[in-house]
């Protein structure tokens, strides 16, 4: 039985620096060769990972859509755990394809990607993607320590 | 049959005065909640709006504090725990 799924494979920065489009087909061709029919591959994000995962900080983010066999997704998620550069994979059942996902593709400059220790955010013109961190709730808590109230409690 | 219910609860209810209905300890759970909808689709991806729902210590919050319906607590907590699969979400402390 054939059903669509959503797989959202985190990359290493490493090996994104040496070519985009080379690590994309070897990434696409774990589910082509067990019969996966690709129905959109995209770049979703670079970012800075939420914690060091192979001793990287940063990661770029591909998102795939494919149509394949039920028996094939255990083979697809073994495959993916074994490439060395997927950092993370989360496979997950897909009810529709969004239409945001046969959008073109963005240029992606490899050699614009900040280095692992950066903070800076790379929004590389997504149109589709605005859930950037704007959330950068930085602000810290007044330390409103009250001063102890040291009225003196005079019974007379 | 009424008697016999109601000499359990005086006797096992933290009753006051020996009448009304016996005292809880706690607050009965979802009282006077108000069911609040999400405002934007609970899913892994949406990492700006799950952030809300996650204390400074990284943890869940409950349906107390977001007054989801189970369903949507549910999809939440899901989203969350896919969310930090994948790396988008700390398991522990803010993003």
């Amino acid at each position: 039985m054939q059903r669509t799924y959503e797989c959202m494979c985190l990359l290493d920065n490493r090996e994104v620096r040496n070519g985009w489009e080379p690590l994309k087909q070897a990434v696409t061709g774990v589910f082509t060769k067990h019969g996966g029919n690709i129905l959109s591959a995209r770049r979703w994000d670079e970012r800075r990972i939420a914690y060091p995962i192979k001793g990287q900080n940063r990661g770029t983010y591909l998102l795939v859509y494919f149509a394949a066999e039920t028996q094939s997704v255990t083979a697809i998620r073994r495959d993916l755990q074994f490439n060395e550069s997927v950092l993370r994979s989360l496979l997950l059942d897909c009810e529709e394809v969004p239409q945001s996902a046969y959008e073109p593709e963005a240029a992606f400059d490899v050699n614009a990607i900040p280095p692992d220790d950066s903070d800076a955010v790379t929004e590389v013109e997504t149109p589709a993607e605005e859930a950037s961190g704007e959330e950068a709730s930085a602000e810290d808590a007044s330390g409103d320590a009250e001063p102890a109230a040291d009225a003196k409690t005079e019974d007379k | 049959m009424s008697s016999t219910y109601s000499d359990r609860d005086s006797r096992d209810g933290d009753s006051r005065d020996g009448g009304g209905p016996p005292r809880r300890k706690f607050g009965r759970f979802g009282a006077r909640r108000r069911e609040v909808l999400p405002e934007e689709p609970l899913e892994y991806k949406n990492v700006a709006y799950l952030a809300k729902f996650v204390s400074a210590n990284g943890r869940i919050q409950s349906r107390k504090r977001t007054n989801f319906s189970g369903q949507n607590q549910r999809k939440l907590a899901l989203a969350i725990k896919q969310a930090r699969m994948i790396g988008l979400l700390p398991f522990v402390g803010r993003l």
